[in-house]
């Protein structure tokens, strides 16, 4: 405890793992992961490892639970047992429920549910490995995993992590980020073409003007993940790659051999030579 | 030029004929679903490259039963939701797993479909794709079907609900025809390549 007082940001300049104040931590996402499921994505970001599945829209199941006018979509956020340093009871608890009812509120702002009535479409989100920010990530993929499931959407949501920690508003926090003694957590997702919020928590104190500049810092990092989620469901489909291609690599694989051809007859040329030498 | 568009992605700022997989917003055009979309089109449409079969009239489709009660039978069509088909429309009769192809007469506001013209299709095999994808096997002018019926001998019939029925001549060929489209759908020039191998495997 005494040493985390003694980091300052301010004076620092510089964040513990060292990135700049505005930096978020390393994103990778991949689509098409999960073949039995109709879409699905896996993200990397920083220590955050999720895979998020879509299935449906299907038959809304308990039949109570249909609406005839929209789509419900349902989300089961659930964290492994050993995703977090103390292991974690499986099985859901009060804080999975709660974030699988606020992914689920903000999904349905980007589907089109009025399209499938009558109908659930699943979405499940499991947390292999975390490090703060887990519900970010989470919402991140279930929207890359129902684009890659085909469903019609108004737009994919992107969300972040903002807040404050050691004196300094920052973006993407970290767990020890999240656990310093001035901490203020806001995960924020939008719809990045609207600007539109869908998912905004707030865990702390700031005050106006620092709520003014923490809402565009999480806007302008939230486009970004926005950049990173486009390239990774396009990046399945490369229409350069026409199917005449086909031709030119088998052309390319001839010379390749007959140069590896080549080279062995060199090779063999040289072994020969050699063996005259040594017989000499 | 065609390009592969995210949902939510803008297509044109001005005002195009609409056609399918998009919306309106502030009077901005933008995608509806992951897909394909030529830029200098002079209609705003998107095709879909992922995505389950949503039944619309006049479709013809494979499908299997799944239910059988006293009043008719339940037809699974490969989407949300079952189809139902009364008896007296039968003249023979019908069991669980039988397949059959049928017109879609109306869809419903819960789209579930009306199906008409019911006939049952004997001994045969049911080959999967994606639905959005299933048009690809037609090709334009039913080019890429001609070039499946000629390369396995098989009789073919291909329902708009991702489903693909046939029977005689070289199925398994045809199978990896199918899943060849299947992968590739999205790629230009596919009628060569597939009679290439259909060519190669035979």
């Amino acid at each position: 405890m005494k040493q985390e007082t003694m980091i300052d940001y301010k004076k620092d300049k510089k964040r513990i793992d060292g990135r700049k104040m505005d930096e978020s931590r390393p994103l990778k996402i991949e689509v098409g992961v999960i073949p039995n499921a109709n879409g699905s994505a896996y993200l990397e970001w920083g220590q955050n490892k999720v895979y998020a599945a879509v299935y449906g829209p299907r038959e809304a199941l308990p039949k109570h639970s249909a609406d005839p006018l929209k789509t419900v979509i349902k989300v089961e956020y659930r964290m492994t047992s050993f995703s977090v340093p103390q292991r974690k009871r499986p099985g859901p608890n009060r804080r999975d429920q709660e974030i699988s009812k606020v992914l689920g509120e903000a999904l349905t702002k980007a589907v089109f549910v009025e399209q499938f009535p009558n109908t659930e479409i699943g979405v499940y989100v499991e947390v292999i490995d975390s490090n703060a920010g887990s519900r970010v990530a989470c919402l991140t993929a279930a929207s890359c995993a129902l684009a890659d499931a085909g469903i019609p959407m108004r737009d994919l949501v992107s969300a972040i992590g903002v807040g404050k920690a050691f004196g300094e508003l920052v973006v993407d926090l970290d767990k020890a980020e999240e656990d310093a003694p001035d901490a203020v957590d806001i995960p924020i997702g939008i719809l990045p073409n609207s600007e539109e919020i869908v998912l905004l928590q707030l865990d702390g104190l700031l005050t106006d003007k620092e709520w003014e500049i923490v809402s565009k810092l999480g806007i302008n990092a939230c486009k970004k993940v926005y950049e990173v989620q486009k390239e990774a469901l396009k990046r399945k489909f490369d229409l350069s790659e026409a199917m005449e291609k086909k031709d030119s690599k088998n052309v390319s694989k001839e010379n390749i051999s007959k140069e590896n051809i080549d080279k062995k007859n060199v090779e063999k040329k040289e072994v020969k030579s050699v063996k005259k030498k040594v017989k000499k | 030029m065609k390009q592969v568009v995210v949902p939510g992605e803008l297509l044109s700022e001005e005002r195009k004929k609409l056609g399918p997989n998009v919306y309106v917003l502030n009077g901005k055009i933008y995608a509806k679903v992951l897909g394909i979309t030529n830029t200098e089109s002079e209609i705003a449409e998107v095709v879909a490259l992922k995505g389950m079969y949503i039944p619309k009239r006049d479709d013809t489709i494979v499908g299997i039963v799944n239910r059988v009660v006293f009043a008719g039978y339940g037809v699974d069509v490969n989407s949300f939701a079952d189809s139902f088909i009364p008896k007296k429309a039968m003249r023979t009769d019908l069991k669980l797993g039988d397949v059959i192809i049928a017109k879609v007469e109306d869809v419903n506001e819960l789209k579930e479909a009306d199906l008409s013209f019911p006939r049952k299709m004997g001994d045969g095999e049911v080959i999967k794709i994606t639905a959005v994808r299933s048009p690809r096997l037609i090709g334009k002018n039913g080019s890429m079907l001609d070039v499946l019926t000629n390369g396995t001998n098989c009789e073919i019939f291909i329902g708009k609900n991702g489903r693909v029925w046939a029977r005689d001549g070289n199925i398994n060929l045809l199978k990896k025809a199918v899943h060849f489209i299947d992968e590739n759908s999205y790629k230009s020039n596919l009628t060569n390549a597939v009679e290439e191998l259909l060519k190669e495997k035979k």
